[in-house]
Parts: C-alpha cells; sequence; structure tokens
C-alpha cells in the first residue's frame, strides 16, 4: 500500500499507523503519552497531530498519528502552520491543569512533558486550572512509591506496563474530568495486588510517580556525630549509575561511586556483592539440603518484588521459597552485629543505609520480621535516583572524580558470583558454582555457565551437578508475567524445576525500578549494564562465593557454617500470606469455557 | 413557531428573524411541544441547534450546554478536560460582561471549541462544541452579555446519551459501564447497571443487545463492541468476589406495602428498585421459583440457574422482600383482595405465557405429542431443576423462528430426541432468532427446513404421528419491499414424528383479571397502560412487562420493571406522577431519530472483536451446562477499549424548569461516584 508524508511517497502495511509509518521512514511527529516498547498509544493527550486529506482537493482533516491507521493514497503533512499551532494549544492545555511546580518535582531534568513542550515550541500558558488537584496531597505514608495527581497527564502508561508487562493489573483509572487519574485498587499496597516493583514508575512521563525520597534524611545523618553511617550499594548498582553522570549506559563506575561516598562522609562502605556471596553460602547449602529430601522446587529469596508476589497472588508456594534473606538484609545484619562487634560500634548508633535498584526494597527493609529490638536492620533504602540526587546535593560529579576502592576487611570483599547477582540468570549461575564444588570437591571446568546466559523472560536449563545429584532442572524468570507461568506450572504439577530463580523486573535488578528513568524508552540498557557484569566476573580473583576469603573469615570467626543456628537465626526469615479480599487474583478471574467437561 | 428564528441544522442555516419562511415547515418535530404549557426557546445538540425564541439568550444557553460538557468529560484526553472547563469559563465571563473584551473572548472560544472538536479522543468531546462553532460562525451578533434581570426565564436542561444507551429500553449508560471495566473497576461497571436492574448477569447472557445493533464499531470498521460479554464479565467478576455486594439502602423506610404480581423480569426488578426505596414489597408467583420466562423460557445451558436465582429471588429477599409461590391471580386471589389486604399499591407483571395455537387442521392442545413451545420449556425445566419426568424419544418437530423455537430445538436434542425438525415458513434470514442461536442450534445437528408450514396434524386415537407439511415460496416485493410467502399449491407432505411442538408466539392469558377489577384490557388482552407512567385504568394498580407489551424482550421488562417501581414511588408520596424530563428528550430523539445513521469520518483503529468461548457442540448436546462462557480478564479490557464513546448532549431552553418529580421522590442511585 502506498501514501504520502510530506510529499514523499511511502509503502505501509495495513492496519499501520501513520506514526508507525511515520517513524519507520525517520519522519518525526512529536508524541507524548504514547510508548512503543510497552506498545502504548492511549491516544490520551492528543499531541501527535497532523494534516490529512483522504482524497487530494479534499478539506484538511486533523487526526492524532498514534491511533489513525493510514490508508491507501492519503496525503499526510506533519508540519504545517495549522499543526503545528494545534499542537501548541494541545499543550498548552495540558500544561494549564498540570502542577507547575518543576523546582519541588522528582522529574526535573529529564521530564518528558517539558520535552514534548519544547519540541512543539510552546510560547506561553494563557489560563490555569489547579481545582482537580490543588486540595490533594500525594500519598506518602508507608509506601515506596508515591503518586502526585497534580503532575499526572493521564497517559496511564502505568496501567499498562502494570497489566500487560508485570501482569499485576494493582492500578484503576480513578476519578472523573478534572480529578481524573490513577490509585491502586483498594486505595493502598496493602490492600491492592501491588508489589512495589516500580515498573509504575519507570515509564511515567512525568513526576507524577515517583520513590518515597528519603534524601534528607540520608543528609540528616551524615550530619549527625553521634551516627556511623555504613553504606552498602547493590550490584547493579555500579553499571546503571554512570549515564546520570554523561558516562556511557553500562560503564562500571564502582571506583567513583566509592569515592564519592567518601566525599559525603561515609563512615563505612560496604559491598552488597559480600552479602551475596554469604547468600549463595546459605541459599546453596538450604537447596543441597532440598534436593537430598527430594522436596522440590526451590525458589531463590532474594527479590522483594517476587516475595511479596508469592504472599500476595501464591501464598500456596511460600513453602518453596528459600529462606534466605536476601543479600540486602544479610548484610544489614552482619554490620549491626558481627561488624559491630568486630569495630567495637554500638549498633544502637549505626545507620544501614542501602543504595538499591530496587522500590520494593524500601518496603523489604520496613519488614518488622527483619529487625531485631526494634530496630530495622536497614534503616533506609535509597533508589539510585535518590543516590543521584544526594550527590548532585553535595555538589559531587562522578565523571570528576578519582575512582577508590573498597577498605573494609570484613564485609567489602566480593567473588564473581556475587557481582552477576544484578542480571537475570545471575544468582543461579553464582549458585550452581558453589554447590558443584560442594558436591564434588572441586571447582566446576567451565565457570560460566553459558546456557544460563539467555534473555528470554522465562528460561529453562539442565545442569549436571555431579555426585549423587546429577542433571538438575533448573529455570529462571525475570519480569512477573513469566513467574507467574511458572508458578501457575509448579503449582498445577506440569512444571518440573529443582531451582527456580525469580526477579520480579523484566530485565532483572540491573533495570530495577529504581534505576535512572530514561525517556521514551522502557529498559533501553539491560543487555550493556549485564555485559559489564559479566567483565567483573571475568576480573574477579575468586569467581566462586566460598572462594571470597572475607565469606570464609566471617564463618570462621562468627558463623561457625553455612546453616549453622547462629546462621539461621540471624541469615534465614519466614513468610506470610498476605493476599487481600479486596481484589481477586487473575486466576479466578479467568472464566473462560469454565463450562466445558469432558 | 414550528420554524425557528434562526440556528444551524445539518450544516444548513436558518435564519428567519426578519422574514417569516414561505414554507412554515419544522426542522424537527416535536419541539414546539416538549412540555406542553411550557415555551420551547431553544433547542442545543452535537447536529446544530435552534432558537426558537428570538429574546432568548443564545449566550445563556450554550453557557448552560458547555457546563454540562465540562462535567461530563472524563478528563482522560486533554483537549476535552481542559477545553471543555476552558470554553465555560470564557462563555461565564463573556455572558457576565467580564472578559477581554468581545473580538478577543469569541475569537478565543472559538479556537479552543474547534480543538475540541477536532482532536478529541471520543465522540463526547468530538460533539460537544460542533453547535457552538456553527453559532460563533453564522450568528455572532446573537452573542450578547446578558444582564443579570434577564436570567430568570431562561432554563436549560441538558441530556447526555449515545446511540447504544439511547436504543436500550433501560436506557443503561454502556460507555460508562464500559469505562468501569476499562479501567479496572468491575464494581463500579456492575453499579451502573445495577442502577437500572438487579438482573444483570442475567441481562449479561440473554439480552437481545439492541445496544451492539446500534454501536458505530458496525459497518466500515468491524463488528460492535461485544457490549454484553463486558457487561457479563462484570456481574461474573463481582460475584465471584468475596468481597459480598453491599446496597445502600434508603434512610427512610415506608410503612406502604406494595404487592407485586409475578416474579419475572419487570416484577424482579419492580420490587428491588421499591425495596431499595424503602418499602415493603410482597411477590405472588405462580411458579415455584422466580425469574419468570427468564427460568422457564430460558433453558440453563443459555442462563445457568444459580445465576438467575441470585439476582432474582436471594437478591430480593436480602433486600426484604417476600415471595408467595404457588399462587395465581384470577384463581388464588384477585386485586381488590390485595387492596382489602392493605396493599397500597400494586403491580402486575404477570407476563405473557400462554402458548399460540398453530391454527392448522386436527390441532387440539389436549392431543398426546402435541404441546406449545413454553409448556414444553416448563416441562424441561422441571426435568432439569426439579427432576421431575419428562420423557422425550423419536423424532421431533419445532413450528416457529424465534428464540422460544431455538430453545425448543436445543432442549429437545438435549432430552434425548433422535432427531429434531425445525419448520419455519419464512426464509433463514428472515428468522427473528438471534443469529447466534441459530448458528448454535445448526451445530447442535438441528434439521432446518425453511420456507416450510404445517397444514395438518396426523392423529391416531389421540395421538400425534406426524405432520403435513407445505412447501412454502416468496412473493414478490411490496410497495415498501417486503416479500412475504404463499403456500406452493400441490406441495404437501408427510413427516412422521412422536411430538410437535407449536413455537409460534405467546400470548397474555385472558383469565387473571376479570372485568369486575375494573382494569382495562386491550383486544389481545395486554393491560393498557399510560406509556410513560405505567399507570392502569385503576388508580394504584401499575403493569408493565410482557402482560403490558405482549411477548417482548427481557430488556423491556426490566424497564418497566424500573419506570414502574418510579412511579409507585412518587405516585404514593404526592398521588401524582411527573413525566421526567428525559423521558421527554428521549421521545424526542427518537421522533427525530437524532442518534441514528451516524457514521465516522476517520475510521478508528481496526481491533477485533473479542469471541467468547464455547462448550464444544458433540459434547454439549448431551447436557444443560451452561454453552458459553465468560471472557478473560486480559480479553476484557482489550474489548472495552473498543468502545469509542458516542457520548452526545441534548439542551433543551425553556421559559420555566421542565417538571420534574420532587426531591425524595427519585429512586436512590446505586452508584455514587
Amino acid at each position: 500500500m502506498k501514501a504520502y508524508i510530506n510529499g514523499q511517497e511511502i509503502a505501509f502495511e495495513p492496519e499501520q499507523t501513520i506514526l508507525e509509518v511515520a517513524r519507520k521512514n525517520d519522519i518525526y511527529i512529536p508524541t507524548l503519552c504514547e510508548l512503543h516498547d510497552i506498545d502504548h498509544a492511549p491516544g490520551t493527550c492528543r499531541v501527535c497531530l497532523v494534516e490529512l486529506r483522504q482524497h487530494s482537493g479534499d478539506d484538511a482533516q486533523y487526526v492524532t498519528a498514534c491511533d489513525t491507521p493510514l490508508r491507501e493514497g492519503w496525503q499526510v503533512l506533519t508540519r504545517t502552520a495549522e499543526v503545528q499551532e494545534m499542537r501548541r494549544l494541545q499543550l498548552e492545555m495540558t500544561m494549564a491543569d498540570h502542577h507547575q511546580s518543576c523546582s519541588t518535582c522528582s522529574r526535573t531534568g529529564n521530564c518528558e512533558l517539558l520535552a514534548a513542550a519544547n519540541s512543539v515550541g510552546l510560547q506561553h500558558v494563557r489560563f490555569h486550572y489547579s481545582e482537580g488537584w490543588e486540595n490533594e496531597d500525594p500519598i506518602i505514608e508507608g509506601q515506596p512509591i508515591v503518586y502526585d495527581r497534580s503532575r499526572c497527564i493521564r497517559c496511564q502508561r502505568c496501567v499498562a506496563v502494570c497489566r500487560s508487562v508485570q501482569n499485576i493489573d494493582a492500578l484503576e483509572l480513578s476519578g472523573w474530568g478534572n480529578t481524573a487519574g490513577v490509585r491502586l485498587k483498594g486505595g493502598s499496597v496493602d490492600a491492592s495486588p501491588c508489589v512495589s516493583c516500580g515498573q509504575c514508575l519507570m515509564v511515567c512521563p512525568t513526576g507524577a510517580l515517583s520513590e518515597h525520597d528519603q534524601t534528607q534524611e540520608v543528609l540528616d545523618y551524615l550530619a549527625d556525630p553521634e551516627i556511623t553511617t555504613v553504606f552498602q550499594m547493590a550490584p547493579a548498582i555500579r553499571v546503571g549509575f554512570g549515564e546520570e553522570f554523561g558516562l556511557p549506559p553500562g560503564f562500571n563506575v564502582e571506583g567513583q561511586i566509592i569515592a564519592a561516598l567518601r566525599k559525603i562522609g561515609a563512615d563505612i562502605i560496604l559491598d552488597t556483592n559480600f552479602a551475596a556471596d554469604v547468600v549463595i553460602m546459605e541459599e546453596g547449602t538450604e537447596l543441597l539440603g532440598q534436593l537430598k529430601q527430594d522436596k522440590r522446587p526451590t525458589f531463590t529469596s532474594c527479590c522483594p518484588g517476587w516475595i511479596t508476589f508469592a504472599e500476595k497472588h501464591y501464598p500456596e508456594i511460600l513453602p518453596y521459597l528459600s529462606s534466605t534473606r536476601s543479600p540486602q538484609q544479610v548484610l544489614g545484619v552482619i554490620a549491626k552485629t558481627y561488624l559491630a562487634e568486630k569495630r567495637g560500634i554500638d549498633p544502637a548508633r549505626m545507620r544501614v543505609i542501602s543504595i538499591m535498584p530496587c522500590t520494593a526494597k524500601k518496603g523489604e527493609a520496613a519488614r518488622s520480621e527483619l529487625g531485631r529490638d526494634g530496630r530495622p536492620d536497614v534503616d533506609i533504602v535509597l533508589t539510585i535516583r535518590e543516590f543521584a540526587r544526594l550527590l548532585r546535593r553535595e555538589g559531587i560529579d562522578i565523571k570528576t572524580l578519582q575512582p577508590s576502592a573498597f577498605d573494609d576487611p570484613y564485609m567489602s570483599e566480593y567473588s564473581g558470583a556475587g557481582a552477576i547477582f544484578g542480571t537475570t540468570g545471575g544468582v543461579m549461575e553464582a549458585a550452581l558454582r558453589t554447590m558443584y564444588f560442594v558436591v564434588n570437591g572441586k571447582e566446576l571446568e567451565h565457570v560460566e555457565i553459558t546456557q544460563l546466559r539467555g534473555f528470554e523472560n522465562v528460561r529453562t536449563a539442565t545442569v549436571n551437578l555431579g555426585g549423587e545429584y546429577g542433571e538438575i532442572k533448573v529455570a529462571m524468570c525475570h519480569g512477573l508475567k513469566g513467574t507467574r507461568e511458572i508458578v501457575e506450572g509448579v503449582l498445577a504439577g506440569t512444571s518440573d524445576f529443582d531451582f527456580i530463580e525469580v526477579m520480579a523486573c523484566p530485565g532483572g535488578c540491573v533495570d530495577g525500578g529504581g534505576t535512572l528513568r530514561s525517556k521514551k524508552a522502557y529498559l533501553p540498557f539491560a543487555l550493556k549494564r549485564r555485559e559489564t557484569l559479566y567483565g567483573i566476573d571475568r576480573g574477579t580473583k575468586a569467581r566462586q562465593s566460598h572462594n571470597n576469603t572475607q565469606v570464609q573469615r566471617l564463618y570462621a570467626d562468627f558463623l561457625e557454617a553455612p546453616h549453622s543456628e547462629k546462621a539461621h537465626h540471624l541469615l534465614h526469615t519466614h513468610y506470610t500470606e498476605r493476599k487481600s479480599t479486596l481484589w481477586s487474583g487473575l486466576e479466578s478471574v479467568q472464566g473462560k469455557a469454565e463450562s466445558t467437561k469432558d | 413557531m414550528t420554524y425557528p428564528a434562526f440556528g444551524v441544522w445539518e450544516g444548513k442555516v436558518y435564519d428567519y428573524r426578519k422574514h417569516a419562511p414561505a414554507e412554515a415547515l419544522p426542522v424537527l418535530s416535536g419541539l414546539d411541544d416538549f412540555e406542553p404549557g411550557n415555551t420551547t426557546r431553544a433547542f442545543i445538540a452535537d447536529r446544530g441547534f435552534l432558537v426558537f425564541d428570538p429574546e432568548a439568550s443564545l449566550i445563556e444557553a450554550f453557557s448552560q450546554y458547555m457546563n454540562q460538557a465540562a462535567r461530563e468529560s472524563c478528563g482522560r484526553c486533554t483537549p476535552c478536560r481542559v477545553g471543555t472547563q476552558r470554553i465555560r469559563d470564557l462563555l461565564d465571563e463573556f455572558g457576565h460582561g467580564r472578559g477581554k473584551g468581545r473580538e478577543q473572548t469569541l475569537k478565543n472560544v472559538e479556537e479552543i471549541a474547534r480543538q475540541v472538536t477536532l482532536t478529541s479522543l471520543c465522540g463526547m468531546g468530538q460533539s460537544c462544541a460542533k453547535a457552538l462553532l456553527q453559532a460563533l460562525r453564522h450568528f455572532p451578533e446573537e452573542f450578547k452579555p446578558r444582564p443579570p434581570e434577564q436570567r430568570a426565564d431562561q432554563h436549560s436542561y441538558t441530556y447526555t446519551t449515545a446511540p447504544c444507551i439511547e436504543v436500550c429500553p433501560s436506557k443503561v449508560d454502556v460507555p460508562k459501564y464500559i469505562d468501569g471495566v476499562k479501567g479496572g473497576k468491575f464494581d463500579h461497571a456492575l453499579g451502573v447497571v445495577l442502577d437500572k436492574y438487579s438482573m444483570v448477569a442475567t441481562c449479561g447472557r440473554v439480552c437481545v443487545r439492541f445496544c451492539e445493533a446500534a454501536c458505530r464499531r458496525n459497518g466500515a470498521e468491524g463488528s460492535a463492541v461485544g457490549i454484553r460479554m463486558l457487561k457479563r464479565y462484570a456481574a461474573d467478576q463481582i460475584m465471584t468476589m468475596e468481597k459480598p455486594l453491599t446496597f445502600e439502602r434508603a434512610a427512610v423506610s415506608h410503612s406502604e406495602r406494595i404487592a407485586i404480581i409475578g416474579a419475572g423480569p419487570a416484577g424482579i426488578t419492580c420490587a428491588y428498585k421499591l425495596l431499595l426505596a424503602g418499602y415493603q414489597v410482597d411477590i405472588y408467583e405462580a411458579q415455584r421459583a422466580a425469574g419468570g420466562m427468564a427460568s422457564i423460557g430460558i433453558p440453563s445451558y443459555r442462563l445457568p440457574k444459580d445465576v438467575l436465582k441470585f439476582e432474582s429471588e436471594d437478591l430480593v429477599r436480602h433486600l426484604g422482600g417476600q415471595f408467595f409461590y404457588g399462587k395465581l391471580l384470577g384463581q388464588d386471589f384477585s386485586v381488590d383482595d390485595l387492596f382489602a389486604q392493605g396493599y397500597a399499591s400494586v403491580f402486575l407483571g404477570y407476563g405473557a405465557s400462554q402458548g399460540t395455537l398453530l391454527g392448522v387442521k386436527n390441532e387440539d392442545p389436549g392431543l398426546q405429542g402435541y404441546t406449545s413451545g413454553v409448556d414444553f420449556l416448563l416441562k424441561v425445566h422441571k426435568h432439569v431443576e426439579y427432576g421431575e419426568p419428562y420423557e422425550i424419544k423419536g423424532d421431533v418437530v419445532v413450528v416457529g423462528g424465534g428464540n422460544v423455537a431455538m430453545d425448543c430445538v436445543r432442549s429437545a436434542k438435549r432430552m434425548g430426541a433422535k432427531s429434531v425438525h425445525l419448520i419455519y415458513r419464512r426464509t433463514l434470514e428472515d428468522m427473528p432468532a438471534d443469529h447466534e442461536e441459530v448458528v448454535a442450534s445448526e451445530h447442535e445437528d438441528i434439521i432446518f427446513h425453511c420456507l416450510t408450514n404445517p397444514s395438518a396434524l396426523l392423529v391416531k386415537d389421540g395421538l400425534v404421528t406426524g405432520v403435513e407439511l407445505v412447501q412454502m415460496r416468496q412473493t414478490e416485493r411490496d410497495a415498501r419491499g417486503r416479500r412475504s410467502v404463499e403456500a406452493i399449491p400441490g406441495s404437501e407432505s408427510v413427516m412422521n414424528c412422536d411430538l410437535i411442538i407449536a413455537a409460534i408466539g405467546q400470548q397474555v392469558d385472558k383469565s387473571v383479571l376479570k372485568p369486575e377489577e375494573g382494569i382495562v384490557l386491550d383486544r389481545w388482552n395486554c393491560i393498557t397502560v399510560d406509556p410513560d407512567t405505567l399507570q392502569t385504568s385503576r388508580a394504584g394498580v401499575f403493569a408493565g412487562g410482557d402482560c403490558v407489551l405482549g411477548p417482548l424482550t427481557l430488556v423491556n421488562a426490566l424497564d418497566h420493571g424500573e419506570r414502574a417501581a418510579a412511579s409507585i414511588v412518587e405516585y404514593l408520596q404526592s398521588g401524582t406522577i411527573t413525566v421526567r424530563p428525559a423521558a421527554r428528550m428521549q421521545k424526542l430523539l427518537a421522533k427525530n431519530k437524532l442518534l441514528s445513521d451516524e457514521c465516522l469520518e476517520v475510521p478508528p483503529l481496526r481491533r477485533e472483536r473479542a469471541e467468547v468461548p464455547e462448550q464444544d457442540a458433540r459434547l454439549r448436546i448431551s447436557n444443560f451446562e451452561e454453552v458459553e462462557g465468560g471472557l478473560s480478564k486480559a480479553e476484557a479490557y482489550e474489548e472495552a477499549r473498543r468502545c469509542l464513546r458516542c457520548y452526545r448532549l441534548y439542551s433543551i431552553v425553556t421559559r420555566q424548569p421542565l417538571t420534574a418529580p420532587a426531591a425524595g421522590h427519585n429512586l436512590q442511585p446505586i452508584l455514587a461516584e
């Protein structure tokens, strides 16, 4: 089929929209609500206007390119004066009821709405409407994710990603007219199916969705001479932070982050990678124990989005979850016990601050079962975005910093296995390296288990563990849509696995809900960040968790052995059903062909 | 004032401000006597506007109209959400003599009105500023600030509707409940329908779907939105949820008792609405269960009995209604008895459930092997539901082409008939039954004989042994383009059968109401009512459903039940019943066909209609389990996205406010957003 865009003859397929055809031919049409990466074109912003004549000589029509299919012989013009004026008016109206207090917005600096306003040449906003939100405060209390309707442009990307990418469906369209927006079903995180994965704010074009900002709390601790601040950074942080300061995607800035933390006055700088190695010692041992008892499968437990998902959506699966705490929590508890002892610090004055690529980690740190004596093991969780904000408040540009290195003798060394925790398949690979050693008394010959390294949302593999175990079947999923399939398969008895790794965010932690936001793109850097993690693995002296000398020392001096009573007490946890009666799970909603009987 | 002083309608400009037209033809009919005794000053719609009274304030009329548009805007797309507010405010400023001066303000209004019209996402925004644009273009001089003292004698009533709503007898706000599904608020979706009637899951399974026929997705761009499947989806979700349905009951409870005769769709709906309004309701039913024709006439493979029971008997009981089963009006009690017992009002909804005779030789309802469609379905119902013995063997012939005939053939098949034949005098295309029913019957190996008509029954010893059939042919088209059928002489043949079922229609049982009850019937024994208020000729007695309309549809009965309840409430509280402004507007819209024949200027993105899963035909013919399944959640979301929200606003401007029931004399809405 053929049509004309700006006079240029263009071939296209039936039912392709004008926007799709234009993009394919590198013709720019400004857009706002649309997000191609998640196949979302709700047609609510009405910015992508073009001028259309269905036949030559017809009167001009004005249509939105995102939801109008191109037809044979149509003549489309993308930059007439009329169209430009109409796009400007559209943005003027969008701005009119938008809370234009950019100075207090979490999205200042990379806002898609401002970019759209600039792209249409908005000159003035002649009228303002604030009735829809002026008496409305954003809801923060106890929620890792904050929704501010005054900055919402009603694009519904958050609803789409929650429904179709994660298959959680925690959000509903709320309000009417000038109060239109979104809200959690049931009104709160607890009442809704929400698992705080944060994918909604990864696609939000403005600051309507953001994490509960705890930057100031960290600054207050840093300023308090009575407090010892202990920082930890997750495996994925070092490969997903450089872009914020103009470095190429995936660039490893571990050294620069350490230098920056020193500069802002961090007392102790630890690495979550170290704790990941400890997790492998515990989880690997646990899994071998389960295999011996023929209890299968075992699910990993390092991802708090996944834990909440299991507790809320499939409580029947909870007995199959590893009881090992996540690396963040393992680090927190060891710091406040072992490290406090070694360094002679009063744990009551210690504050563990995590830098995580994750919004769900905020909720995890606040769990009452993950603390002792009424104090949390991890005090504050900053997403990588808050960490960037923290550095900017201290005037730090990591690009100009001389890289530094960890210096804590107890809890900062890591193996290659700990380093790859941040990517899908990484936990599995790390565990297998150590389990192979435990079973066979020797190291795996090919330490990089390539059959685990695909990127599909659900992957399966068979690995020879040797000894009495032989071949074991493993599965890895990233993203909760695939996870749901795996869990349903396990519950239905149709999937047969020994060990299953789950990461709630598509792409794994390197693209978690707490990573840097992209404009008009969803998870563009997953593979680059992952490559760097594999590179870090290759560069480590020890490639296996059990060869981490600081881990060896931790067990020798403090924990005795994996799964010792002490280890069990400090490094393991339990899970609770958290199903709400306010919403029905997808499983009961699929009334398909229920009347069919064999 | 049949013709307007000025205006624009469907692109045509009328200007009789200085000269009367040569031919005083009305542009629309029914406007001048919209409400007798009240002067119509103007009318505003999507297709244009007409001003009848040159003294009327145009700015005020449009200000009111756009005020309503701003209130109705759902707020998802920018031009409609912000633009309607902006136009409202600019018009208001201008009307009050404020703002930036005439030229500038009107220019700004036009700029935004054009943007709202050309770029809004749905029918609401696309249509709400069209008339305003026409007025600004052709009659800008008529926009004049309005001094406060002139504001007392002009009143606007604005009505919001859409093609799917207007064609529905119950006037269910279809786009709104689809919005509920789209937004993930299934309880809201259900609430929109519950505002009208309780039998949502029932209607979501068996409604004849006038709405889908009126859907603007029909035609060039694929098929109608699956409105009925979405209604079923919303209802099924909420019913399977652990959270119980809660209803807001009226704050006051009234002492008056109301008797409802017939627990069919009309009676159940009337009871449901009256109970919510705080009245005491007793229901008298001849059968042993609630549901009426929905229970007896619709087999459980189309409508499972528990679904029906949940939202008829169970719900009415839950709300405090009492059932008296096995009580037949005209036999066990009379209307006089009811008033003597102290009922303040009576609703008659006893239906039309008597079979119609075929009118052929040897026909006698007492014959063995002969039955009417409804009697057959009743026997099947009692067999399936209560295990009463009923056996079907051999060959069955069903005569008719409506949904009851389809229910008969499919039930006969499930009861174990060796072969089932359908005899219909016209062609397959002429069958009034739902197309889906015809297709499903074909899949179930029903043998269709179209253009065939019975002429005599073959009877031996009081037992039907067969039927004589005659072939029919279509006649030439008559002046109105309709083709009739006529018998082909000499084409008679005999079909042997063990059971013949006459399913050519039902009629009202004339023995129910005795003449001394003082309730006027028409020549078909249907109860004569005031079409607006559903009052019968006897004070305090209201009627609705099939006993008024003759055998019609479920949704017509639901509408009657709801409207009768509203009338009863007003009757009990004030003694008089008002014709509601909405009813007047609905009549006007229907009379002028204002919501039909609309086409889309730019075809929308094609989205395929969802397909409902079905039980396999080979398996289902041996059971009475439900044939159609429901949508999955993902499918429901997709289907809801297909709605184009073809909302339209219609505003009538009158000298006095339209009469409406006094506050408190209205039924309580279920859902407050």
